[in-house]
C-alpha cells in the first residue's frame, strides 16, 4: 500500500473515532453531573425556595424527567448540533461557548507561542557547550517553570507586576473604561484592524496590556517543556550516525545543525505541542480564574460550581471536540513531515 | 557523540539571541508601561466579585445583579440610607381596603423608559404579571398577590390572597422594577439576559457578565447622577479585587467575595485615611443550625450548653477583627429585632453545668461534628476558633470536629438531616423580621415538636413547638404594636429552643480612592451607584 493511501486510511480511521470518542465523553459527562451532589435549582433559587416553586422550576428545567429520557433529550440535541440553554442565564449554550471561546484561544495560542520561541531558544542556548553553564541554567529553567505550581506562580506574577510594580492590569481582559472591539471575539486581532483601519491604537494597546500577564505566565509554565524537548532530542540528533556522515563529508557545524540535527530535533517538539495543547484546557483554567480571564476555562469551573448541567455538557463536548481535531491535526503533519512514520 | 561538539562551533552565539530575546522583551514591557492608559476622569470603575448572568428581573437573584439593576430600574417604593420605606415609582404608600385584600398604588407621571416610552399602570401591570408568570423568585409573591390590574392609568390595583403587612417592603424588591413593554414585547414569556430598558437613573449601554457599562439616563425623573458613568466589573478572586484596588485600576470596591484579611487591610487603610470606607446595613447573619429532631441535640439542656459556651465576641474579634459584629437573635438589629440579647451569653460555667446536667463532663465527651462550607474561608476560621476555645474552656466536656464540605452539597444535604451541626449564613428577602423567621421556623406539617415538612426541616433544624405556626401566620394578617409583639414572643421562644445559634451579623462595605467622596448603601444593602462622585 502506497504511503499516501496508508495515511488516507489512517486519517479516516481516526475520523471515524471522533464521534465515538465525544459521544463517550459525552455521556460520562452526563453521568458525573447527576452523579455529583448538588441541585441546579439550588443554584437558580437560593435553597429556601418552598418546595412548590423548587418543583415548578424543576419541571420548567425538564429535570424532573427520568435519567433516561433527560439522555434520551441530550444526546438527539446534540446531534442536532443543539448544545440546550443555560439553566442559570437561559442563553443558548452554543452563544456563550462563542462568547468565551476566543478569549480562550486567544490566550492559549499567544502563549504557546511565545512558550515556543522562549522554550526553544533556552533549550537550543545550551547546544554549543553541553554540560556547560549556559546548558545548565537551560536544564534548571527547563525543569523550574514545569514543575511550578501554576496557580502560585499567577499570583505571584499578579502581585509583582500589578500590585506592586503597578505596570500591569491585575485582571480581565480589557481596560473597563474603553469599549471593547466588535468583530470576530478576537480582541487582538480586532483591535489590530480598528487600529489599521480608524488609527484607534488605544484599543490595541488596551488589549496588549491586559493579555501581558496571563499569556506571559501560562507561556512561563509552558516553555520548560519545550526546553527541555528539544535540549534532549537535539543532544540525541547530534550524537547519530547521520550527523556523524554529515561532519565527515565536511560539513560545517553550523550547516550539520540547522540543516540536519535541529529539522529531526523539532519532529518531536510538534508532537509535544500537540499534547501540551490538550493539557493547556487544564493550566488555562487556574490562570483565567486568576486573572479573570472570560474564558471557556472560567466558564466551565463555574458552570460546575452551579451545576448549569447543558453548560458544562456543551463546554466540555466543545473542547473535546477541539483537543481531537488538534491531536489529528499534529499526527498529520508529523506524518507529512516525517517520511519515516508508518500506519 | 553530542559531548563531542567542538568547543568553538560557529554558532549563532545563544548568549546573544538570548539577551536580544530579553531586550526585546524589556522594550515590549516598557512600550505597553508607556502606553498606560489615561485613566478618565470623568467615569468611574467599580469592582466586585460578583459576575451577573442575567440583567432580566425576572431572573436576577444573586448580589451582582440585584446590584446592577438597583441603579438600572426603580422600584414602586425603596428603602433609603436610614432604613425608611419611601416611594420610588409610586407616590404614596399603598391604599388597603378595609378587608386587607385589595390594594391601591398610586403611580409616578411624567416617568420615561429608557427607550423613550411612557411608564404608566399597564407597564406595572406587564412587568408584574411577567414576573409572576416567569420570574425564579415569583414564590416570594405567588402566595400573597391573587391579581393584578390597572384601575387607572396611573393607578395599581391588586388583589391579595390574604392580608400582607410586609407588602410595602415586597414591592421594593428590585425585581419587580418595571420594564418597557415595548421593548420586551418579544420576551414577555422568557427572559432576555443581556439588555434592560427601565426607568432607573442609568441606562445598560453593553453587558457582559464581567463588565457592565452604565451611562446616565438623560430623562430620568429624579436627581440625576453625581457622575459621568459607572463601569462595573467582575474580578475572579479576593487576591485580584485587593490588588486592583490598591493599585489604584478601580475607584470603588464591593466588600462581596472578599476575604476576611484583604477586607481587614482595607478597613486598616481606610482608618489611616487611604481611602474611604462606607458601611450597609447588617442584614446578613451568620449562625449555626442543630439537629434537634436526633441525638444529641434532640435533648434541649445539650443545646442550651452549647449556646452558653461561644465566645461569639472572641470569636468575633479572631475572625474578622470585629467587622462580623457578635449577634445573638436570629433578627438583625436593622430589621427591628426585639431584643438583641436574647439567645443565652457566653459563660462557660453554666455551660459545663449545663453538659453535666446532659450526663458529659464526667469522664464523658460529646464529639460534635459541626459542618462548614470549604469554599467560604470565613466558615472556616469560625470553625477553627471556636474548636481551639472550646478546647481552652470545656476540654473534658466537648471536642469540635471540623468537618468541611463544598456549599452546594452541604445545601442539597440540608434538608435530609445529614448534619448535627452546621453552619450557615441567611439574608431575608425583604427587610422585616417575617423575613428571617419564616424561611428558618415554618413548619406545614408536625408531630409533636418535631417538624416533618416545611422551611424548618429545609434548614436542616427540624424544630418546631405546638402553636408556633399558628403564631407565625397569626403575624402575617396584624400590623403595629400587636405584631411586634407576637414577633418578640416567637423570638423569645425560639431563643429558649434554641435550634440555631446566632453567630454574627455582616455588613456590606465599600473602598473608594480617596479622591472620591465616601460610598454609601441604601437600607436594602445595596452601593448607592448614582451617588459616586470625584471630590473637588
Amino acid at each position: 500500500m502506497s504511503r499516501r493511501r496508508a495515511l488516507a486510511r489512517y486519517l479516516a480511521a481516526r475520523l471515524a473515532l471522533v464521534p465515538v470518542m465525544l459521544w463517550l465523553i459525552a455521556s460520562l459527562v452526563f453521568l458525573l453531573l447527576r452523579v455529583a451532589p448538588g441541585d441546579p435549582v439550588d443554584a437558580v433559587l437560593g435553597t429556601r425556595a418552598p418546595e412548590a416553586a423548587r418543583a415548578a422550576l424543576r419541571s420548567q428545567l425538564g429535570l424532573d424527567r427520568s435519567l433516561l429520557e433527560q439522555y434520551g433529550q441530550f444526546l438527539g440535541n446534540l446531534l442536532r448540533g443543539d448544545l440546550g440553554e443555560s439553566l442559570n442565564s437561559q442563553e443558548p449554550v452554543a452563544r456563550i461557548i462563542g462568547q468565551s471561546l476566543p478569549a480562550s484561544l486567544e490566550l492559549g495560542i499567544t502563549a504557546l507561542l511565545l512558550a515556543a520561541l522562549v522554550g526553544l531558544a533556552v533549550g537550543f542556548s545550551g547546544i554549543a557547550r553541553p554540560e556547560g553553564k549556559i546548558d545548565l541554567a537551560g536544564r534548571l529553567y527547563g525543569v523550574g517553570t514545569y514543575a511550578l505550581p501554576p496557580f502560585w506562580a499567577a499570583m505571584l506574577v499578579q502581585l509583582v507586576f500589578a500590585v506592586w510594580l503597578g505596570w500591569l492590569p491585575v485582571g480581565g481582559r480589557f481596560p473597563p473604561t474603553l469599549v471593547p472591539p466588535s468583530g470576530s471575539g478576537f480582541y487582538l486581532l480586532d483591535s489590530l484592524r480598528q487600529g489599521l483601519l480608524g488609527g484607534d491604537w488605544q484599543t490595541l494597546a488596551g488589549t496588549l496590556r491586559h493579555l501581558t500577564l496571563p499569556a506571559g505566565t501560562l507561556a512561563l509554565l509552558l516553555s520548560g517543556i519545550f526546553t527541555n524537548a528539544l535540549r534532549l532530542n537535539l543532544r540525541r540528533a547530534l550524537g547519530s550516525d547521520y550527523v556523524e556522515a554529515a561532519r565527515s563529508r565536511g560539513i560545517g557545524e553550523r550547516q550539520v545543525v540547522l540543516r540536519h540535527a535541529l529539522p529531526n530535533a523539532l519532529l518531536p517538539v510538534l508532537t509535544i505541542t500537540g499534547i501540551t495543547v490538550a493539557s493547556l484546557i487544564g493550566g488555562a483554567l487556574l490562570i483565567e480564574v486568576t486573572f479573570s480571564w472570560p474564558g471557556i476555562a472560567f466558564r466551565l469551573q463555574e458552570a460546575i460550581a452551579q451545576r448549569d448541567y447543558p453548560l458544562v455538557q456543551g463546554i466540555v463536548v466543545v473542547v473535546a471536540a477541539l483537543v481531537v481535531l488538534v491531536t489529528v491535526t499534529v499526527d498529520l503533519l508529523v506524518a507529512l513531515l516525517d517520511p519515516r512514520v508508518r500506519f | 557523540m553530542a559531548g563531542d561538539c567542538p568547543s568553538d562551533l560557529p554558532l549563532p552565539r545563544p548568549l546573544r539571541l538570548i539577551s536580544r530575546l530579553a531586550a526585546g522583551l524589556l522594550a515590549t514591557g516598557l512600550l505597553l508601561q508607556g502606553c498606560q492608559l489615561q485613566r478618565r476622569s470623568d467615569r468611574l470603575v467599580v469592582a466586585t466579585s460578583a459576575r451577573v448572568g442575567s440583567v432580566d428581573p425576572v431572573r436576577a437573584s444573586t448580589f451582582g445583579a440585584t446590584q446592577l439593576l438597583s441603579a438600572l430600574g426603580d422600584p414602586l417604593y425603596r428603602l433609603g440610607p436610614d432604613g425608611q420605606l419611601e416611594p420610588a415609582l409610586a407616590t404614596a404608600l399603598p391604599l388597603v381596603s378595609s378587608d386587607g385584600l385589595t390594594v391601591r398604588v398610586p403611580l409616578r407621571q411624567g416617568v420615561r423608559f429608557h427607550d423613550g416610552t411612557p411608564f404608566d399602570a399597564a407597564a406595572m401591570v406587564f412587568s408584574l404579571e411577567r414576573f409572576l408568570a416567569i420570574g425564579t423568585l415569583s414564590y416570594l409573591l405567588d402566595d400573597r398577590i391573587a391579581s393584578v390590574r390597572a384601575s387607572g392609568s396611573h393607578e395599581l390595583e391588586l388583589g391579595l390572597k390574604r392580608p400582607t403587612t410586609v407588602l410595602p417592603e415586597l414591592l421594593s424588591t428590585i425585581n419587580l422594577t418595571p420594564v418597557s413593554p415595548t421593548a420586551y414585547r418579544l420576551n414577555a414569556d422568557k427572559a432576555l439576559p443581556d439588555r434592560f430598558v427601565g426607568t432607573g437613573p442609568y441606562r445598560l449601554t453593553a453587558f457582559s457578565d464581567q463588565q457592565q457599562r452604565l451611562e446616565p439616563f438623560a430623562d430620568y425623573w429624579g436627581p440625576r447622577p453625581r457622575n459621568r458613568g459607572i463601569d462595573l466589573i467582575s474580578l475572579g478572586n479576593s487576591t485580584a479585587l485587593y490588588g486592583a484596588m490598591r493599585s489604584g485600576e478601580v475607584d470603588v470596591l464591593l466588600s462581596t467575595g472578599l476575604h476576611e484579611d484583604h477586607q481587614q487591610a482595607l478597613a486598616q487603610r481606610a482608618e489611616r485615611g487611604d481611602l474611604r470606607q462606607g458601611q450597609g446595613p447588617a442584614l446578613e447573619i451568620g449562625y449555626i443550625t442543630l439537629h434537634t429532631d436526633q441525638p444529641p441535640f434532640n435533648n434541649p439542656t445539650l443545646r442550651q450548653a452549647l449556646a452558653h459556651s461561644l465566645d461569639r465576641e472572641r470569636i468575633s474579634e479572631r475572625v474578622s477583627q470585629g467587622l462580623r459584629p457578635a449577634l445573638r437573635n436570629l433578627v438583625p438589629p436593622a430589621v427591628g429585632a426585639s431584643n438583641q440579647e436574647l439567645w443565652p451569653a457566653y459563660a462557660p460555667a453554666r455551660a459545663r453545668q449545663l453538659f453535666r446536667e446532659a450526663g458529659y463532663c464526667h469522664g464523658r465527651r460529646l464529639e460534635l461534628p459541626l459542618t462548614f462550607r470549604s469554599n467560604i474561608p470565613s466558615d472556616r476560621l469560625m470553625v477553627l476558633t471556636w474548636q481551639a476555645q472550646l478546647a481552652r474552656d470545656l476540654d473534658d466536656c466537648i471536642v469540635l470536629q471540623p468537618n468541611g464540605m463544598e456549599s452546594t452539597t452541604v445545601y442539597r444535604q440540608l434538608g435530609e438531616g445529614a448534619f448535627a451541626a452546621v453552619m450557615l449564613d441567611w439574608r431575608g428577602a425583604v427587610t422585616d423580621p417575617e423575613a428571617y423567621l419564616f424561611p428558618l421556623l415554618s413548619c406545614s406539617q408536625a408531630e409533636g415538636s418535631r417538624c416533618l415538612k416545611g422551611e424548618s426541616a429545609l434548614s436542616g433544624s427540624f424544630w418546631t413547638e405546638p402553636g408556633l405556626q399558628q403564631q407565625l401566620v397569626r403575624s402575617e394578617g396584624l400590623a403595629g404594636d400587636e405584631r411586634r409583639q407576637l414577633l418578640a414572643a416567637i423570638e423569645r421562644r425560639t431563643a429558649r429552643a434554641a435550634p440555631y445559634l446566632p453567630l454574627w451579623l455582616v455588613s456590606p462595605r465599600a473602598w473608594a480612592q480617596p479622591a472620591l467622596a465616601t460610598p454609601r448603601f441604601d437600607g436594602n444593602g445595596r452601593l448607592l451607584l448614582q451617588e459616586l462622585e470625584r471630590q473637588p
